[in-house]
This record gives structure tokens, sequence and C-alpha cells, in this order.
């Protein structure tokens, strides 16, 4: 439907063209002149200042701003803010159509391996400081080794024998010099994609003055982080070494940054402020996009046709693609559920439920792709369990699951090769609960099809639908013993994708025993090994081979994974780069205006 | 005690004549809106019960090879983007929307009358007190209250209903409170209590009874405005969970597809919405004139 024209004659016909209006622009017919900008995708001058405001994620509040993250908050938002504070020594950046760690925004120089790959040494460069201007040296990122080292069961980003188990020492050559002893040699590609990318500098002038034990000193950091209403003005989080500062943060999730002017980096900004805008829904974000209120927002897949209009209005639509996989969470340690779960036929004809194509097609509108594994699907040989309820079907009832109408019911309880399988009760119920994130309609859609998919078999599935932090919060690794365990069956936190990968696509933090975002509580000892096979040779046949094995084994349900969103960005700010691993680098936007040729 | 019951049941006789029900009925059908409010309602009845019986599909699983097709052969109002014909989804959702509205709107009048005529009868204390906690509860939003207990508990037919009517019942209680008032200074009230009726026989003998046309008219707006509620709440996103549907959860849905033209999501369940909420008013309205006294005496 294209634009239509709206003349009014006379004041009677008024109150009309006031209704027709009201249903033009829900028929989706509105009239021209709400154009944001006048400038072109190219073209323009660059100008310095200004105000850029970019919409966060539906139903989701940046929580976490102390750069070790807790189990919990482990949203892209926090990280990709905490990162323009506190950058990380190592950051993966796009370089054509892979993933390099030698990005321009990394605190240190490339990483150098000796000693049979044993030992690692890093080099902070060259005159950076903290916004006080007490420089930044090695013993802030000692600081930051000492606090996880002593901590690590709080760190998020634990997992049992890497970071720090498998360093033995860490050493301060000088202010910027230090070196890592590794327990054993690595692979370096993999050790610097996916360990040294957690390595950051904490301003310990300024967070441990009284030099207090770690243990003390991490507790006293860690209630400070818990506190989101101070996060804009407790003075611990103002001293910073990164390329902005924060000026506003409040708990509905609005956070405004302004530039650290203390910065000494090469990738100073050029705006005057950067504002994150929470909204709860993907319809009140557009709401607010066709109003010309956000400057770098995105669109709604089910409106994705319409992108020609937004082209006309002064944006460029850009999507952008993430470094992700998609899935729902199973969790093996629940009480009931996880005898259920814990059963591959079962986990096998539970896949074999969800149509991805048409997921994908459909509720997606095209902007999704079926998940193959565990990872990018280039290294994957094809699906294992594709979309198949009659197979699915027979192997329910090849395991002694019968009733025709309403749930199916364990008729042959026990542990046999043709029983329902071990901890499963005779007669009990093959019904499920999915605690799923709220704000997207394509994601409820999508819930939505797979329990009716599920219910063809009468396999019964219960959707509850909460905001991304209770999600986050609820689905967190758990011991059969905690409460926790029981609060949630199945969790869905990908409405933008579940895992964002390191830069080496590896498993240890999601697929491994005891991984930190091992939220399943997943463990399989085949599955370990060939982990570590990743982590230790270079060979790609080892990251293949772990794809394989959790691709046949279904640790989690494959889902549509989609693009992070499809970006709308005004004409005229430029500088823009959609970083696959979403992280955020505001300091090389910039605004032009109309005239010359810009950049 | 036959004596006074006999006595004291005159004036419940006298509303029941069947010349005043007549009456009332007469004026009724001479108010041309309430007339067409009924026969509007009794349509839309029609429609939610008996539709599916004519129309019959399945409102259960979804249908991705038929999602979003615009009216026409096969589905005279088209499909969702999850392949449920909307025609059949109207009625469906319709279920839902006028069994928890009735429900919730019956429930709220029973309670908030009870509550009503018993500090209104009894008067002193007892009716300050009761009348203070009205009081607060009204002061507070009935749709943030609404919001609130429908994000904690996840709501189901019986939940919904419960919800709704735990803040509706607030207005019909001031109102029969202030008949009570009115009605206990009555003689036949006097008389009840001399020959030692008690104060529960007198607020379900004679005060409720006496008060039923305002009762009856109020019931009429309280389900109007549970029926509101229900579609309030639905379109927040907090309605019962797919793939149950009412007129509010569809209209919320219609409105993702706004931009791409997608009008039959939005106005079928709007429409019915506007015109079940109009109808009950439009019988209220009725309703009120033909209890009115004077009316009734002409």
């Amino acid at each position: 439907m294209g634009p239509c024209s709206t003349r009014i004659r006379g004041p009677l016909v008024r109150s009309l063209a006031a209704l027709l209006l009201g249903v033009l622009a829900l028929t989706g017919c509105v009239p021209r002149g709400n154009v944001v900008t006048e400038l072109g995708a190219t073209g323009g001058s660059p100008v310095r200042g200004g105000t850029a405001t970019m919409a966060l994620p539906p139903a989701s509040t940046p929580n976490w701003i102390f750069p070790i993250g807790a189990p919990g908050y482990l949203a892209s938002y926090n990280s990709a803010i905490q990162n323009l504070l506190y950058p990380r020594l190592f950051m993966p950046e796009k370089k054509g159509g892979a993933l390099t760690m030698e990005s321009p925004h990394n605190l240190a120089g490339q990483p150098r391996y000796s000693d049979g790959n044993r030992t690692v040494t890093i080099r902070i460069k060259k005159g950076r400081a903290w916004s006080d201007g007490t420089p930044v040296t090695t013993r802030d990122v000692q600081f930051w080794f000492e606090l996880i080292r002593h901590n690590k069961k709080e760190w998020a980003g634990y997992s049992p024998g890497l970071m720090p188990d498998d360093v033995t020492s860490f050493d301060r050559v000088d202010d910027r010099t230090f070196r890592l002893r590794l327990d054993r040699a690595y692979n370096p590609t993999w050790f610097t994609a996916n360990e040294l990318r957690n390595v950051v500098a904490l301003p310990v002038h300024a967070w441990n003055p009284a030099g207090e034990d770690p243990k003390t000193a991490f507790a006293r950091l860690m209630r400070h982080a818990k506190s989101l209403s101070q996060f804009a003005t407790d003075p611990l989080w103002k001293t910073v070494d990164g390329p902005w500062t924060i000026e506003g943060w409040n708990t509905s999730g609005r956070v405004s940054l302004v530039p650290n002017t203390k910065y000494r980096g090469p990738d100073k900004p050029h705006l005057d402020r950067v504002v994150l805008k929470p909204f709860t829904t993907t319809d009140s974000e557009f709401n607010v996009l066709r109003a010309g209120g956000i400057d770098y927002g995105y669109l709604p897949p089910s409106v994705m046709a319409q992108s020609g209009r937004f082209r006309k209005m002064g944006y460029r639509i850009d999507p952008w693609e993430s470094w992700a996989v998609t899935y729902i969470v199973l969790n093996f340690h629940h009480p009931t559920a996880g005898p259920l779960l814990r059963q591959s036929y079962l986990r096998q004809a539970l896949q074999r439920l969800i149509d991805q194509k048409s997921l994908s097609d459909v509720v997606w509108h095209g902007s999704a792709a079926p998940t193959l594994g565990p990872v990018p699907a280039g290294l994957m040989d094809g699906d294992p369990y594709p979309y198949d309820p009659g197979k699915a079907k027979a192997l329910l009832a090849a395991h002694g699951w019968a009733g025709r109408d309403g749930t199916l019911r364990c008729v042959r309880p026990g542990s046999g090769p043709r029983d329902c399988g071990e901890g499963i009760k005779d007669g009990q119920e093959l019904r499920l609960s999915l605690l799923s994130q709220s704000g997207s309609t394509e994601t409820s859609n999508t819930m939505q099809a797979i329990k009716s998919e599920f219910d063809k078999a009468h396999v019964t599935l219960d959707i509850r639908q909460q905001p991304l932090n209770t999600v986050l919060g609820t689905t967190v690794p758990c011991k059969k013993s905690e409460p926790v365990c029981g609060q949630w069956q199945l969790g869905f936190f990908g409405s933008q994708g579940s895992w964002y990968f390191p830069a080496d696509p590896s498993g240890e933090s999601v697929f491994a025993t005891n991984g930190p975002s091992n939220m399943g509580n997943w463990s399989d000892p085949k599955t370990d090994r060939l982990i570590r096979d990743t982590e230790y040779s270079d060979d790609p046949a080892a990251l293949r081979d772990y794809g394989h094995q959790v691709a046949r084994q279904l640790p989690v349900l494959w889902v549509p994974n989609p693009a992070y969103q499809v970006s709308a960005i005004r004409n005229d700010l430029r500088g823009v780069d959609q970083n696959p691993t979403l992280t955020l680098a505001p300091q090389d936007w910039y605004f032009v205006r109309k005239g010359g040729t810009g950049a | 005690m036959t004596t006074t019951d006999t006595v004291a049941a005159q004036p419940d006789a006298a509303l029941a004549t069947p010349g005043l029900t007549r009456r009332t009925l007469t004026v009724f059908a001479r108010n041309k809106l309430a007339l067409t409010g009924a026969l509007v309602l009794l349509a839309l009845l029609a429609f939610c019960f008996v539709g599916p019986l004519l129309h019959p599909t399945d409102q259960i699983h979804t249908d991705l090879t038929q999602a979003g097709l615009a009216p026409g052969a096969g589905h005279p109002l088209g499909t969702t983007d999850l392949g449920y014909d909307v025609l059949g989804r109207l009625m469906h959702g319709g279920r839902t929307s006028l069994e928890v509205g009735l429900a919730a709107g019956l429930l709220a009048t029973l309670f908030g009358t009870v509550y009503g005529a018993v500090a209104g009868y009894f008067g002193g204390w007892a009716d300050a007190a009761m009348m203070r906690i009205t009081d607060a509860a009204l002061a507070i939003p009935a749709l943030f209250l609404l919001v609130v207990v429908a994000a904690i508990i996840t709501p189901s037919k019986a939940v919904l209903i419960l919800i709704i009517a735990s803040v509706a019942w607030l207005s019909p209680a001031r109102l029969i409170r202030g008949e009570a008032l009115a009605l206990r200074s009555r003689d036949y009230v006097h008389a009840m209590r001399l020959m030692g009726g008690g104060g529960a026989r007198a607020v379900f003998r004679h005060i409720v009874p006496n008060a039923i046309g305002t009762v009856i008219v109020n019931a009429t707006f309280q389900i109007a405005d549970a029926i509101l509620y229900v579609a309030y709440l639905s379109f927040l996103g907090l309605s019962i969970p797919p793939p149950a549907a009412d007129w509010g959860s569809m209209l919320s849905s219609g409105i993702t597809y706004t931009q791409v033209g997608y009008w039959w999501l939005i106005f079928p369940p709007g429409l019915a919405i506007v015109l079940v909420v109009a109808a009950f008013n439009f019988i209220g309205d009725g309703l009120r004139d033909a209890f009115d006294v004077r009316l009734a005496k002409r």
C-alpha cells in the first residue's frame, strides 16, 4: 500500500478526516512528511557533536555495570556497555567474513606465545590512563586476575579447569607488560579468542585503595554492582579507561553515555552523547522509530515488507547478522522434568516436532535460519533430526508412551531399551513447562507453534512468558538440591539469539560439564573430551567433531536463529559497524550534514 | 411469625406483581436503543455459542501453511499470523470475553450489593469502616491493580473472573449502600424489626429485593466494564495463555500487523468489543428507565 494524499476541505469534514486518518494509520497508509533526514545513505559532511539515540532490545533493561559478570546478568547489552567503560584487553572484530581478535579497540597489543604455547606475554598499549589521570598498568590487570582467582565461583565466566585455573602464575614484567604461565600448551587461537577475551584492567587505585584482600574487595564491589539505582552516581563507576563514561542510568533501563574527556585511545568519541533507550515490546519501539524518536532502531520482522517506507523516511536498513545459535534450554536437574529430558529418544522426538524451516519462513518472515548445531552452519553436514512428526510419534510409542487423547502417559516404566527410561514413573504424563522471554511477537508465535506441534503428538507444553532479565535470572545452572532448579523446566531467551560464540566457536562455556553458561546442567564425558580437543588443537576437525557430537546428543532443542535485529539507522548517522558478537563502538559514530562528500 | 412474614413481604410481593413487571417490560420495549442493544447481544451470544457449530474451525493447532491469508473462500475473515481462521477465532474469543465479562460483572454486583446493603443497613461504625475500605480501594487505579495481579498470577478463566471482580465490586457497593440508607428507615423495615426480625433478614428480604432495580441496571454496566477490563488486560498481554483467545488478545495480535495492512486482524475484534459494550450500556439505560418509579407509575 503506497502513501495516500489527504487534502482537507472545510471545517465540517475535519472530524471525518480525523477519523479517516486514524483508519489510514491503522491500515498502514499514512501521509508523507515524516522524514527524519533529507540526506541519502551516502554523502554529507561530518560534524562534531550531537546525541544519538539507540533502541535496546525489547523487554531488556541493562542491569550490570561491573566488568566481572555474575550469573543471571549475562545479557549482551550489559557487556556491550561495560566494554565502553572498561575495554577488554582483546575484543573480537569483524574482518571480512570472519572474526579476528586484532581490534583497534583493544587495550593491549597482540599476545606473544612462547615456551611451546605454555607462556603468553601481553603488553598494554602506550599512554592509556584512567579518567582520573592515573596510568593503566599491569597492576590493574593483576587486580582483575586476583579477584576472579579468589572468587571464581561467583564469576559467571568461570569454567572449571579454564581461566583462572589454567594460569599457574601471573608475572608482572613492568608497568605495561605481564606474562601468564599456563598449566599446559594451548591452541593459541583458542586461548586468545576464548580466554584472553575475558581479561580486563580494573582501577585498583580507586576500587581497592586500602589494599583489601581479594575476597573482601570482591564482596564490596559486588554490593555496589547490585545497586542499579546508584550506577550513575556511585563514585566507584566514575573511574573508567574506556572512551565513554556514565551520565545517567535509571532502573527502567535508560542509559546515557557521554565521552570520557581523559580517554587517550585512538578512537575518541565524535558524539556528545549516546542514549540507549529501553522498550517493553518491539511494537512500542517501532512506534517511536516511526515517529522519528530513535536514530538507531530496528524493524520488527512482521513489518520487513515495509522497509522501503523507512528508506524514504531517511533510514538505511541494515540486518545485524549474529554470530550465534538459538535454542530452548532443557533443565536436566529439574526434579520431575529432569528424568524425562535425560532420555535421548525423547529429546530426539521433541526436536523432530520443531518445524524450523516453516518457523523461519513464516513466523520470522525469513529473518531467521534453522539452527543445526552448536557451531556455525558451515561446519555442519546437515540436520540430524529434521522435522518429522511421524517419526517423533513412533519414537515415543516405541518407548512406552501411550494415550490417544490428551497427554501421553508412560505405560512401560523401566530402563530397558523399549521402556520410558530411568526415573520415569508408571502413568507419568509427558507434560513440560517452558519459561520464555516476553516482548517479541515472533518469539510468542514460535512458542505457540511449537506448543501446537507438541500437542498434535499429545505432548503438553505449558508456556509462561516473562521479561528477559527474569528469564535470565531464573534459568541459571543449578544443583539438583537447589530450589532454583525446581523453578523451571525448559527456558528460552533467544529472541535475538541464545548463545553468541566467542571468536573461536568452541563450547567450553555452554556445553561442557559445569560450564558457566551451561544453564541446563548438561554433562556428557565425550562432549567434554571433544571440547578439550578444540582447546588444545588448532585442527579444524576438532571443532567439527565437537559440533557433530552436540548436534546428535541434543543437550538443547534447536530453534530458528534470528538476525540480532534488522536495524534502521538514520542516514545522517555514520560510522556504525554492526559487530556480529554484539559489541558496540559508538565512539566511531558521527553525524553528517547536507553538503560535501562526507564519509 | 406467619403474620410477620406476610406483612414484611408485602413490598416484595408488590414489586413482583405481573402488572408492574409487564409495565417494566413495556417501558423497556419502547426504548428503541435498549431493544437494539438486546437484539445485538442476543445475536452476539448466538454468534459465539452457536456459530462454531455452523463454522467449525481448529482454534487449538496452528497452521503455518495458512498464515496471513486475506479474507476469501474458506476463510471469510482471513487468517491470523499463525493460520487460525479469524471468523472462528472471533467466535471462540467471544466466548471467553463474554463468559469472563458476564461472570466477573455478576460476581462483582453480587458481592458489592451484599457489602453495600450490610454497610447501609447497619450504619454506625460498621458502615464507616466498610466504606473507608471501599474509598481506599477506589483510590487505587483499577487497571494498575489488575495489571499487577495478572502479572503475578498466570491468568486462567477463573482467575481472570476473580481478579476483575475483585476491583469491580466497589462501585455497586457504594451505590447499594446509598439505597440501603434510604430503605432502612421505611415502615416495613421498622415493623419487621419490632417483630423481632434480625439484620440478615432485613438485608436479604427487604433491602436487597427493594433495590433490585438499581442492582440489575448496575449489573449491566458492570458486565460491560468487565468485558472492557478483559480486553485491556489481554491487550497488555496479560490474558489467558494461547491457544486460548479473547477479543482483546486478538486485537493486540492484530496491531502488530497494522503496518502491513492486515485490517482483518484488527477491525473484527475491535468491532465486536464496541458492539457488546454498547449493547450492554443501551440495555442498562433501558432498564434504568423501566425501573424508574416515575416511569413505572405512568
